[in-house]
């Protein structure tokens, strides 16, 4: 085993927050180390490996947030992480001390992973959070009875109402977690020689370690595989019915924790087993449905008005540094670099971040409130034939204003091929990124006529567009399911909690982690795309270059006409992106891209549109030599219906063509942000490239059917 | 609780707003994930939600609100109370 995977970055003493979910885990994570997180990486896995510190009375703790898991059978990625860390502690090193957190409206549930926990032989301390919850039901936890049945200390928290949280602390600092007497003897359900003979091989702490290792170690893949097939021949050869041997395991341990709670757990009145009203609209088989649809209409509305504004002050902001930089230093390649490839691409990350920020609040209050798992109810039955969970819902919907949030939530999504799928797919909703080619377009080709009194044609061809990328997402979604393979059973199995006012200390967090995020792990390779590409578009031959540039100034010589000097300087602009190296790749792939109705200087579009589709337009503007106002679409709109294609001699931008650039910006990538979330998801290069891939295909296709059906 | 009404059935086929207790879980892949949530015999549960056209139920246990798919429902053996 690697020494890497065992060190720790620091010599803080360790401790591990485990729970089920919905338990208000991220809670107190969140409380202890506020905005102190970091977030890295667990080998071989996509989960996430948060960790935060906290320093108490001047010692500073590292705090591990472990996924939420009922057990320590590890079912999904983030159980396998569960049990990794807990378990053996070759593979990750082990917490000093474990920090078990417990509904404590749902005693016995959290039991069964505490005394696991406590079977496992690590330093462990109960926390009984949401005292309010199980105040609000009647409730009462006899805490000294359970300390007595466990051996473990316990406290009592209200972590939403900040009750209790400093004696956490307290706790923490006192190191008062121990090691209690094993719970269940697993000897009497796997015989002892098998146990000893794992416990010695792997040179563990105890019988249970042993019994865990048995059942699920030839399972993960982090385990050297020559100690794998070890445990598969004692496996068979022992011919032991390892599956019903964890039955027994859960029977016997259930058996055990339903005595303890008899002993003390207080009814005060048996609880009244009423419907939420809530839910009996919420779940309701048709108003659900409509309740969903609005919350969500809400919710872009609010995304598409509210975002737009720091966006706009964004874009003003870096528009601003640029041109004071070129103003400020002398004319030359460095400064260049600087205000138009590094500065611009600065702005190209962060322009996200209101989006990213504002979506993921949503979702956080969603989340919190305990709705998002009735969405996930409702849709699960409309997602399965796709190969998709209830759980997709939420990256699809956030595709809809940008597919990098989008792919970030699909990490809830505990199976790998549908997480797989979701993220493959995601990308395929039209994002506010696409509207303004598609607008731009539509203006173009589309009068703008109201058909049977109602229907305007301009909008009938954009909502024909985001329902293409529906149909694509579906259709898409409908063939990965048959390609991909799993072996993992897809289940749905959850809690629908309570309803609840979420907590807004952990929206903030979320929007801030998660922007965080994003500028962080993708901003480096969107950084580096767009300095390649700012590269390519000013760069070329030289001697051409600079001719193109010698005769402008010529040209510029003798004029005082203002208007007529901005004209030249578009002209020259133009000229120079022509000749650039990404002009002579225009044209070099010209002839690939001449079934669709392009021509080469569309050519050009669609490969400085790569780092982000919205680009196509100022693209256009440029090679067109659009002075003046970008903003002003009816310019640009104008200057493109002049166009005349050298090709066929017909205007460039007709119906045929228009129509089959749109479906393509459509089908394709075209969002670098996008690929580098993707592959900060799916933590390798593969994924986002066999999506880019497919995407292209997929727009190429669909624009070259477009294009010889409408022309 | 009507006694002598013994009517073995799965969870899945119990009508909205009718209670059972389990008798058994199936054996299956999943039947470790049933049981670790609490799904034992002798709990009951009360049928309380179902998605339309086949799709997930929500059952009461307790003090909490499960949902599961209709395949997952069946393989959890009640008898209706």
């Amino acid at each position: 085993m690697a020494e890497a995977t065992l060190s720790r970055q620091t010599t803080a003493t360790q401790i591990a927050l485990v729970g089920n979910p919905n338990v208000g885990k991220s809670t107190i994570f969140n409380y202890l180390t506020g905005l102190n997180q970091k977030i890295g990486n667990y080998p071989g896995v996509t989960v996430d490996k948060k960790t935060g510190s906290v320093e108490i009375n001047g010692e500073v703790f590292e705090i591990l947030d472990l996924p939420g898991t009922y057990s320590l059978f590890p079912n999904s990625e983030d159980e396998i992480i569960a049990h990794r860390v807990l378990n053996h502690t070759k593979l990750e090193a082990r917490p000093d001390n474990v920090l078990m957190i417990i509904d404590s409206s749902q005693l016995s549930r959290g039991l069964f992973l505490s005394t696991q926990l406590i079977d496992l032989g690590v330093n462990l301390a109960i926390i009984l959070n949401m005292a309010d919850l199980a105040q609000k039901k009647n409730i009462e936890i006899k805490t000294y009875e359970l300390f007595k049945s466990l051996g473990v200390p316990i406290l009592s928290t209200d972590a939403r109402n900040q009750k209790g949280l400093e004696e956490v602390k307290n706790l923490i600092s006192q190191r008062n977690f121990c090691k209690a007497p094993s719970f269940v003897d697993i000897q009497q359900v796997i015989p002892a020689e098998m146990l000893d003979l794992v416990q010695k091989k792997f040179d563990l702490e105890n019988s249970y370690q042993a019994y865990q290792l048995i059942r699920f170690g030839t399972k993960d893949k982090a385990i050297a595989a020559g100690d794998r097939i070890w445990l598969e021949n004692l496996n068979q050869e022992s011919k032991f019915d390892l599956e019903e041997a964890q039955l027994e395991e859960t029977k016997i341990r259930y058996k055990k924790i339903t005595e303890i709670v008899t002993r003390a757990l207080i009814k005060k009145t048996e609880p009244k087993k009423l419907k939420s009203n809530l839910d009996k609209v919420f779940l309701h088989p048709i108003l659900g449905y409509v309740v969903f649809v609005s919350i969500l209409l809400l919710i872009f509305q609010a995304i598409f008005t509210w975002a737009s504004y720091p966006m706009d002050m964004i874009d003003g902001l870096f528009a601003d540094i640029s041109a004071r930089i070129s103003a400020a230093l002398p004319d030359g390649p460095l400064t260049r670099l600087l205000s138009e490839g590094l500065i611009p691409g600065i702005g190209g990350v962060v322009i996200f971040i209101p989006q990213i920020a504002m979506l993921f609040g949503f979702l956080a209050i969603l989340e919190g409130t305990g709705y998002m798992s009735r969405v996930v109810f409702l849709m699960d039955r409309w997602m399965r034939p796709f190969g998709l969970h209830g759980k997709s819902i939420v990256p699809l919907v956030s595709g809809v204003a940008c597919a990098i949030p989008g792919v970030m939530a699909a990490r809830n999504i505990s199976n790998w091929k549908e997480k797989m799928i979701t993220i493959l797919i995601t990308p395929l909703m039209s994002c506010s990124a696409r509207l303004p080619v598609y607008i731009i377009l539509i203006g173009l080709v589309v009068p703008d006529e109201v058909m049977f009194g109602i229907i305007n044609l301009q909008a009938l061809a954009l909502l024909g567009l985001y329902l293409l990328g529906v149909v694509g997402v579906f259709g898409t979604a409908f063939l990965l399911k048959l390609i991909l393979k799993t072996t993992e059973k897809s289940f749905l199995l959850t809690e629908l909690p309570p309803y609840r006012i979420p907590r807004l200390g952990d929206v903030g967090i979320t929007m801030f982690e998660k922007s965080k995020t994003f500028v962080v792990e993708a901003g480096k390779v969107i950084l580096a795309i767009s300095i390649v590409l700012w590269v390519l578009a000013s760069y070329g031959p030289p001697s051409r270059m600079d001719q193109i540039r010698l005769e402008g100034e010529v040209r510029l010589e003798n004029v005082t006409d203002e208007a007529q000097i901005a004209e030249i300087k578009a002209e020259t602009s133009s000229h120079l992106l022509e000749n650039s190296f990404i002009g002579i790749m225009g044209r070099a792939i010209e002839p690939a891209i001449k079934p669709l109705g392009y021509d080469w200087k569309i050519g050009i579009a669609l490969i400085t549109s790569f780092a982000a589709r919205e680009v196509f337009v100022s693209t256009m503007a440029t090679i067109y030599s659009i002075g003046g106002d970008l903003e002003d679409e009816l310019t640009i709109r104008e200057k493109l219906d002049q166009q005349i294609n050298a090709n066929t001699g017909e205007k460039t931008f007709n119906v045929a063509t228009s129509f089959s650039l749109m479906v393509f910006y459509a089908f394709a990538m075209q969002c670098m942000s996008t690929v580098a979330v993707v592959k900060r998801e799916t933590k390798s290069w593969k994924w986002p490239l066999i999506q880019t891939v497919y995407m292209s295909v997929l727009a190429y296709l669909g624009a070259l059917i477009t294009y010889q059906i409408l022309s | 609780m009507h006694a002598g009404e013994y009517r073995p059935m799965t969870a899945d086929t119990l009508p909205l707003n009718k209670s059972g207790k389990i008798v058994e879980i199936f054996s299956s892949p999943l039947k470790i994930n049933l049981m670790e949530l609490g799904f034992l015999p002798g709990k009951n549960i009360t049928h309380q939600h179902s998605a339309p056209s086949g799709g997930p139920m929500a059952f009461q246990m307790d003090e909490t609100l499960l949902a599961l798919r209709k395949s997952e429902a069946a393989l959890i053996r009640i008898e209706q109370i």
